[in-house]
Order: structure tokens, then C-alpha cells, then sequence
């Protein structure tokens, strides 16, 4: 039945004789390992094909799409976090299995004649595979892949005689947009894989027609058929890349910085790994100075150009000699750029902060996505109006001259100031001129101000103003005294203190306070009007005697002491204190005279004052995400 | 079966089971990696199969809307059309506040009758036609009369019900559903 239905369909299509011609095909010398390069190549590229095209059916190519859209195929769709990740690994893969094609066709000696015309189809296969890898990558519309592909298109722009005509075509307009993304996809899942699919059919018709470069060596070798021992090899190969395809897609995945943002510098940016080499040629110095056309296109373009000249150099007689060289220092050169520039990475603490903020924000994006959905302006918007994404960013840029916030500024950085000129830049750490905040309103905070003050205010003593050094007013001030005075006693009473401090810590009504034991804020409440503990011991004063006080929802005051320099607690460490004490501490409800701190009612808009206050006191979606100061290789920061 | 020779030798057969064995162990393997990528492709594009999502929230607990007030309705039972809001949640968006369906009261001795006005013949959307007192879908002539039934047999099925529920503050909340098109049996989709 079936043989009759083969044989039915063979008289009309000629299968068998099709598939005959394409596995039988005899390899003189016998199969081996070193001719499954090839294979392996058109086997990730269907790969592409494959996970392209359904990547494609869930793909929204705008600006306030497409990061959403490929959010919701590694995280919502099923299975999508698998095609990505096999989508994104599989295109590095190419690229590792092109060099190694390329290493084996060179130094084979495989493109000499006849098969000049075969090296140079391969060449062409090769610029559409970066033009696959380039188009590609902007397509998330992250951070990541947004900067990266700014420097493609801004090299394009300095292409000599029409550079800015080719960049502007590129990006369908003056700058990134709608269009840029349009055009991007359009080039990378429907122009390139069409082009990339003819051209590897000629290549391998003219393969087929050469038949396979065999080494001298091997010629004296019995010949075996491609069907089945070279296909075997072949498939086992393309088995072992596609479990390395695998391995990093399920280990590694995928990753999705935050949206891109075109207000917010990126100084993560930087190309995939297989661009690195470039990207640091153009950093050096001598480089740089010859023009970036210099750098980018003309030098590249001549190394690419006597590539495409090894067929011919490859006649004379030390030729073949020389492509080898030739194509193993360039290949050196490249490692050795690239080993160049991922060590320079590691030890730049700058580099690694910002590294770890994109990671943070593609994170963070994606809990906002997920908490609330993503409103129809676009996911940027909401990183826009987090707190815990702008908060410590306009902490880093306002308050951390003074203030350090664990000691880095709020976004993971250590703040420094850099000196010098030109390229003898000399950077080195900031002191602090007032207090941490980065456990500002916590329990740990209060306990500190009662039994540590000194160590809390102590920065204070780095504000130096001509001879005078106004900070000492605070460290030899009333509080001071108070806290100097009952540690012992509030320390030898840890149940009273923590009385105390579990009051102080209700006062805030802050959504990062927990819950508060109320009966023990109960009692703090009695030694923070009264001044006596519980064994007895009488404090020097009681906070009352000083600190204005009103308790939540009352109506009258626990004490009014307003005007004299000491700030009230009312409220103290919460979303509205902490508003009002920006706006102006010197107001006379703070620290009045006493005040050191610039007033920042006009330097911070209503907006940024709210982003900044509600991440201080944590009233903000829960997050996993957490900020410090990122280990970094041996060297320190640049 | 004719066969040209390659202009190189032709190589010797090697021993048949060897071969056999190769054959076997490159068709295995090939399939594995052709199939791998389809296979986790395939799964992807399932979802729709694999994962319910909802199309909208801000339904109370037991997913009504409210829709109107009982004193909009005439006391005639003459049908209204309203239209129902909600957040609609399509892929990664959250849309605030969007209509998302519309629906026909009537109000017959107190009672309130709720109809989805999408045709269950093939999803158009049915109009009431007060001159005839029916509902009537434009696209192939499907008639209802007011209590929802089929006036011909275009139609699969009569116009589909909704759960409706009025509250202490007379207003009206209904429990917005759609219905698969095109068959007999009232099935939720």
C-alpha cells in the first residue's frame, strides 16, 4: 500500500531520485568529524527558522510593544521563556559555528580553485548572519539592545559620502521610533532569512557541485557515501550544539533588561559578546583619533576585504601561508580584544553598578508588569512612576553630596569625585557629610538616634566652612548630651528600649515598619512622656520635656515645643515628616536656626519629591530586587 | 533505477548491518534535533490552549458587573441596550476602564431579563427593532422575539441569557458571559 503510493508519487515528482542524488554522494577519504561545520550551520539556521517564526507570532514590533510584548512571551506565554532562549543562544551559536567554518575552509586551504565562488557565497552568508544578529538584537526594545544598536546605526551615519542618508533609512526617520522597529523587523524576519536561505542554496549547490575539499592526506583513504556515515556525524554534531543551545537557554535564559528609556543615560551599554572586539578597538586612543570612518568602516572593511581576497592570494606561493596567519591573528587580535575588554569591565565599579541597575530595572519592570499590568502608554511608564526605581536615582543626583544611603548613593554606587584632566582622571571616594539614610525611620534607625547618635551624626564633622567646622553644633548639641547620657541605662533596660523604639517606630506609619507590637509601643509611649523605666531608672529627661509630639488621629498635643530647634515627632519618619522636613528643615517645626541642610521645596519637583519620600519610607510595590554596591575584580573603578 | 557514477571511485559498500546501524542512529538523531525546536515551537503556540486568561477585571466576587439603575428601564419591557465597563486585560495590557460587551435589559414586573447581544448564529451584533418588536441580527437575518426566542431558524439557539442580580440600591449588575457561536448548546467560552 505504501510502496504502491511511493511508487505512485515517484512517476509524477521523481522523489527517489532527488533524495538518491542528495545522500548518495560519495566522500572520498571517508566521512569525518571535520566536515560537519556546515551541517551544523543549516541546522540552527531551520532552528532559526523555526523559533523565529514562532516568536513572530506573538511579537508586537512598537515602542510601547514590543518590550511588552517579548516580557510576556519569556514570562506569561508558555514555553516562551524556551523558544526565546533557544531563539537567543542558537544565534550566538551561529556565530561560533561560522568561525569555526571559516578556521576550516582557511586552513584546509578550501577556497582555492575551484571554489573561489563558493568562499566568496560563503563570505556573503556570513554579513547576512551579522545582519540577522544585529537586527535582532534591537527587536526586545531594552535598554540593552536599544544602545547597542544606537552606535550600529550612528556608525552607519558616518559611512563616507552618504551616511546619514543610509542611518536615517535605517531607522525610518531621524531617530529611534516606531519606524526603527518596523523596518529592524522587517529586514530581520522577512528580507535576511530570504536572502540568507538563497544564498545557502547556491552555496551548497556549488558545494555539491565541487563535492567536499578533501585534505591530501586523506585522499589515499577508502571513500564512504554521505548516506548514512557522514549524515551520522553530521547529526551528531548538530545533537551537541543543540544540548549547549539547550543548557544555556534552561540555565542562563534569555535576558530582558528594562524598556528602553531614551531620557535615561545607559553607561551598561555595551554590544554582544561576539562585537565586543570592535567595540574596544574603537576605544583606543590612536584609533579614535584617526575618525570614527577610520575605525568603524574603513579599517573593517579592509581586513574583510583581503579576506575576500584569499582565494587569490592563496595562488602565489607562500599565499595559503599567509591566509592562515592572516586569519589566525585577526582571530588572536579579536580574542584578545575581547578577553581585553570583559577584564577592563570587571574591574570598572561604575560599569558594574550600572550593569546591576539594568539588571534591576529588567527585573523590576517585569514585577510592575506583573502586580498591575502593563497601561496602554507603554511599561516604561511604569518604571517612570516607581518609587523604588526613581527613588534612589534622585537620591543619588539631590540628597547623596551629603547624605550616603548604606554607603553608596541609592543606586548602588559609590559616590566619588574625580579630579585631574583629560585622560589622567583620578577618582576617589566622597565623605559623607551627613547622616546614612539607608535605615532611615526603621527600628534600627530610632534605637541608633537614642543609644548611638554620635556614630549616626558623626559625618557631619566632614562640613568644614572656612575655619569653622558648623556640623559640631549637632554632635555637642542637647540630643547628643541626652543620648550620651542614658545609654547605659537604656542599654541595661534592652525590654524598655525596645518599648521605645517600637513607639517611635509607629509614630511613621510606614508600609516597611511591619507590624507594631502595640502594647509595647504602649509602654514606650509612658517613658517617652514620662522618662522613667520600668526598673526604676529615671532618664536625664523625658522626650516630651523637648520634642513636640502628637499622637495619630489625636486631637490634642502630647507636648508643644515648637520653634526651639528640635524637631517634632510627630509623625516622625513617615511618608509626611519626611516630605515636610525636605521641603525646608529649617522650617520651625525641624531643626529651625540649627538647620545645615539646603532647602529642596524648589530644587525637587512635587512629583520627584514623592517618588523619593514613598521609596524612603517603602511605600512602593513589594520587590525581590535589592541595591548595594557590586563586587569587582582587583583594580577598582576608573 | 538508473544511477550515473560520481566521477570519483565509488566507494565499498560497507557491511550491511553496520550500515544498517548507522541509519538507523542518523535518522534517530536527526529526528531528535529537527523535532526538538518544532516541539517546544509547537507548545508555544498552544498557549491559548494551555493557559486560561481573563479578558477583564474589576467583576465583584461572583463576576457581576453593574450595568444600570432600575429606574432606567420602562416599565413596558421595551429592551435597552447598555453598555458594561471594566478594566480588559488583553495579552500584556491592562486597559482602565474600557467597555467591554454590551447587553440588552428588559424589566417585566420587576423582574429584569438580561440578554448578550452578540448573535448566537456567528457573533454579529443583533439590534432591536421596535417597529416589529424583535431583535434582529443585520448580518444573516437572525430573529428573536423579545423573550429571546428564535423567531427562524438561522439562528442555532435563542438570544444567549445573562445572570442578573439587583441590589438594595436597585442597581442592576450582570454577570457578563460569552457563548460559543454557531452551536445548539449554551457553552461558556
Amino acid at each position: 500500500m505504501l510502496a504502491g503510493l511511493s511508487n505512485w508519487l515517484d512517476d509524477r515528482i521523481g522523489h527517489r531520485r532527488l533524495l538518491h542524488d542528495a545522500l548518495y554522494e560519495p566522500v572520498p577519504g571517508g566521512a569525518r568529524w571535520r566536515y560537519v561545520w556546515g551541517s551544523t550551520l543549516v541546522f540552527v539556521f531551520v532552528t532559526q527558522m523555526i523559533t523565529g517564526f514562532f516568536l513572530w507570532t506573538a511579537y508586537s514590533p512598537s515602542t510601547i510593544t514590543a518590550w511588552e510584548s517579548v516580557y510576556f512571551i519569556q514570562h506569561e506565554l508558555s514555553y516562551g521563556w524556551l523558544v526565546r532562549g533557544i531563539h537567543h543562544f542558537a544565534a550566538q551559536a551561529m556565530m561560533i559555528l561560522l568561525g569555526l567554518h571559516f578556521l576550516q575552509v582557511v586552513i584546509d586551504g578550501a577556497y582555492r580553485a575551484p571554489r573561489e565562488v563558493n568562499f566568496w557565497l560563503g563570505l556573503i552568508l556570513m554579513q547576512i548572519v551579522l545582519g540577522l544578529s544585529l537586527t535582532g538584537y534591537l527587536l526586545p526594545w531594552d535598554q540593552k539592545g536599544y544602545y547597542a544598536t544606537q552606535v550600529a546605526t550612528n556608525i552607519a551615519g558616518v559611512t563616507p559620502g552618504f551616511g546619514p542618508e543610509i542611518q536615517q533609512m535605517a531607522q525610518g526617520g531621524t531617530g529611534y521610533g516606531h519606524h526603527t522597529l518596523t523596518r529592524f523587523f522587517a529586514l530581520h524576519a522577512g528580507l535576511l532569512p530570504v536572502l540568507l536561505l538563497v544564498f545557502m542554496t547556491a552555496h551548497i549547490a556549488v558545494f555539491r557541485r565541487h563535492g567536499l575539499h578533501v585534505p591530501h592526506r586523506f585522499l589515499a583513504k577508502p571513500a564512504e557515501m554521505f548516506w548514512p556515515d557522514q549524515v551520522l556525524r553530521d547529526a551528531i554534531a548538530c545533537l551537541a550544539v543543540l544540548a549547549t543551545i539547550l543548557y544555556f537557554a534552561i540555565t542562563r535564559g534569555a535576558e530582558l533588561s528594562g524598556p528602553a528609556d531614551p531620557s535615561e543615560a545607559y553607561s551598561a551599554a555595551r554590544p554582544e559578546w561576539y562585537f565586543l572586539f570592535l567595540f574596544r578597538f574603537l576605544k583606543f586612543e590612536a584609533i579614535d583619533a584617526m575618525g570614527l570612518d577610520v575605525g568603524a568602516i574603513y579599517i573593517p572593511g579592509a581586513l574583510m576585504g583581503i579576506i575576500a581576497l584569499m582565494p587569490i592570494i592563496g595562488r602565489w606561493k607562500l599565499g595559503h601561508r599567509f591566509n592562515v596567519a592572516y586569519t589566525l591573528g585577526l582571530l588572536g587580535g579579536a580574542a584578545y580584544l575581547t578577553v581585553l575588554a570583559l577584564s577592563e569591565d570587571k574591574a570598572n565599579i561604575d560599569y558594574q553598578a550600572a550593569v546591576a541597575e539594568a539588571h534591576r530595572d529588567g527585573q523590576r519592570a517585569v514585577e510592575l508588569a506583573q502586580a498591575e499590568g502593563i497601561p496602554a502608554q507603554g511599561a516604561l511608564s511604569l518604571l517612570k512612576q516607581d518609587p523604588f526605581t526613581q527613588g534612589p536615582r534622585i537620591f543619588a543626583r539631590a540628597c547623596s553630596s551629603c547624605h550616603h544611603y548604606n554607603g553608596h548613593d541609592g543606586t548602588g554606587r559609590i559616590v566619588l569625585v574625580t579630579t585631574g584632566k583629560g585622560h589622567d582622571l583620578v577618582s576617589t571616594p566622597v565623605e559623607p557629610t551627613a547622616a546614612d539614610l539607608g535605615n532611615f525611620g526603621s527600628r534600627e534607625w530610632m534605637s541608633d538616634i537614642l543609644v548611638n547618635y554620635h556614630e549616626v551624626f558623626a559625618p557631619v564633622k566632614n562640613i568644614v566652612d572656612g575655619e569653622q567646622k558648623p556640623g559640631e553644633r549637632f554632635l555637642t548639641g542637647d540630643m547628643a548630651s541626652w543620648s550620651t547620657d542614658n545609654k547605659e541605662a537604656l542599654t541595661k533596660n534592652p525590654e524598655d528600649l525596645k518599648a521605645l523604639v517600637e513607639f517611635l517606630a509607629q509614630q511613621g506609619a510606614r508600609p516597611d515598619a511591619g507590624e507594631i507590637d502595640a502594647p509595647l509601643a504602649l509602654k514606650g509611649q509612658e517613658i517617652f512622656t514620662g522618662g522613667m523605666l520600668k526598673s526604676g531608672d529615671a532618664l536625664s529627661s523625658a522626650c516630651t520635656d523637648c520634642h513636640t509630639m502628637k499622637l495619630p488621629n489625636a486631637e490634642e498635643f502630647l507636648s508643644e515645643n515648637s520653634g526651639s530647634g528640635v524637631p517634632t515627632l510627630e509623625g516622625y519618619g513617615g511618608a509626611i515628616w519626611l516630605r515636610r522636613f525636605i521641603e525646608n528643615p529649617g522650617h520651625a517645626d525641624f531643626y529651625g536656626e540649627n538647620n545645615l541642610m539646603p532647602v529642596f521645596a524648589a530644587k525637587l519637583t512635587p512629583d520627584q519629591l514623592d517618588l523619593l519620600v514613598r521609596w524612603m519610607v517603602g511605600d512602593y510595590i513589594p520587590t525581590k530586587q535589592t541595591i548595594h554596591v557590586p563586587a569587582v575584580a582587583s583594580g577598582g573603578g576608573h | 533505477m538508473s544511477h550515473e557514477s560520481p566521477s570519483s571511485s565509488i566507494p565499498e559498500a560497507p557491511p550491511p548491518r553496520r550500515n544498517f546501524l548507522a541509519a538507523a542512529a542518523a535518522v534517530a538523531t536527526g529526528a531528535v534535533v529537527a523535532l526538538t525546536p518544532l516541539a517546544a515551537g509547537l507548545a508555544f503556540f498552544l498557549d491559548p490552549l494551555l493557559k486560561r486568561r481573563p479578558s477583564m477585571r474589576g467583576a465583584d466576587a461572583e463576576g457581576y458587573l453593574p450595568v444600570a439603575n432600575l429606574t432606567e428601564l420602562p416599565d413596558d419591557g421595551t429592551p435597552l441596550r447598555f453598555a458594561l465597563s471594566a478594566d480588559k486585560l488583553d495579552a500584556w495590557n491592562l486597559f482602565r476602564n474600557q467597555t467591554i460587551g454590551t447587553v440588552y435589559l428588559r424589566k417585566l414586573a420587576g423582574q429584569v431579563i438580561a440578554f448578550n447581544d452578540t448573535c448566537p448564529h456567528l457573533g454579529c451584533k443583533v439590534d432591536y427593532k421596535a417597529a416589529t418588536q424583535t431583535f434582529f441580527c443585520p448580518c444573516h437575518a437572525s430573529s428573536f422575539k423579545l423573550d429571546g426566542e428564535r423567531e427562524n431558524l438561522i439562528p442555532p439557539r435563542g438570544m444567549d441569557t445573562l445572570e442578573v442580580k439587583v441590589d438594595l440600591e436597585n442597581r442592576v449588575w450582570v454577570k457578563y458571559e460569552n457563548f460559543q457561536r454557531g452551536v445548539a448548546a449554551k457553552e461558556v467560552i
